[in-house]
């Protein structure tokens, strides 16, 4: 079904960002704390300009934070643009509630139907 | 510990009760008659629905919606996951034109990057003589090989996110 509503620019990004399994290992690793290039590399069978390509994107997509400390310059994960995520899946709902009343309606239509047939 | 189904970020979860026994509300789902009568948004009718309830079958459904400037006719096929009579019912759902051929998020005017493919999975329980259905529908990015893995990535992020409010 359609959403009620088209969303913007940034909810793109989001989307882009997060259509990559390893960008999504990469965000639920830093769900657990922050961490640096390499500790974020280390699961993955990949070269670290590799790694680093993708943490790019998602700096990019606002996902992640890159720390100020000179050397390490640690990651961190930036939720907000999740909410904006979610918030895309909620435009269902209300298409979603007005088919459950409906479907609500035709029950009571059927039943109504079922009982008349009965009582003749 | 944290209810699963509330933890997915990017999907909408909706819980219905119905004064129906499961088995009319798997009906509702999985007969084109019934399902025409039902679904849709405020205004919208589905003159056409096709469904081949079993795993790997196709749906293609039209919906119809008077618009200022006449009216609009709007295609969605997908596939279906998961069939388990009267318990549980996943299928896919993409835009389309009336053969089932899938346009993208993009053909179809919206912003690239914008799922093309989201999946809905409805659960049935018998509740007395009623029916407790639980809806999941989940935006899935286009280049996502299945849900599976966007979900828990979804949940831990969101699990995150909550922790931090």
């Amino acid at each position: 079904m359609m959403p009620t509503a088209v969303d913007d620019d940034l909810l793109n990004e989001t989307f882009a960002a997060l259509a990559s399994s390893t960008r999504r290992a990469i965000l639920a690793r830093l769900a657990k704390g922050a961490a640096t290039v390499n500790e974020l590399a280390e699961p993955f069978d990949m070269t670290l300009p590799t790694i680093s390509k993708h943490i790019k994107v998602l700096e990019r997509a606002g996902l992640v934070i890159r720390g100020q400390q000179a050397q390490y310059r640690p990651c961190e994960l930036n939720a907000k643009p999740l909410k904006r995520v979610s918030s895309w899946a909620e435009q269902y709902r209300p298409v979603w509630e007005a088919s459950f009343s409906r479907m609500d309606e035709y029950l009571r239509q059927l039943q109504s139907k079922t009982r008349d047939g009965r009582s003749r | 510990m944290m209810d699963i189904r509330s933890s997915q970020g990017a999907a909408v979860v909706i819980e219905h009760r119905f004064d129906a026994p499961v088995e009319v509300i798997w009906q509702m789902w999985t007969d084109p008659d019934h399902f025409r009568a039902w679904y849709g948004p405020e205004g919208a009718s589905i003159p056409t629905a096709k469904m081949d309830v079993r795993v790997g079958g196709s749906r293609l459904v039209c919906m119809e919606v008077q618009t200022p400037s006449g009216l609009m006719q709007m295609w969605f096929t997908g596939a279906y996951l998961e069939v388990v009579e009267n318990q549980r019912l996943v299928y896919t759902e993409s835009m389309s034109d009336e053969n089932g051929s899938v346009k993208s998020a993009a053909d179809m005017g919206m912003p690239e990057g914008h799922p093309t493919t989201t999946e809905v999975r409805v659960e049935l329980d018998a509740v007395g003589a009623g029916t407790r259905m639980i809806l999941t529908h989940t935006g899935i990015p286009e280049d996502s090989p299945g849900a599976a893995g966007w979900r828990m990535a979804i949940a831990k992020l969101t699990d995150y996110l909550k922790a931090r409010q």
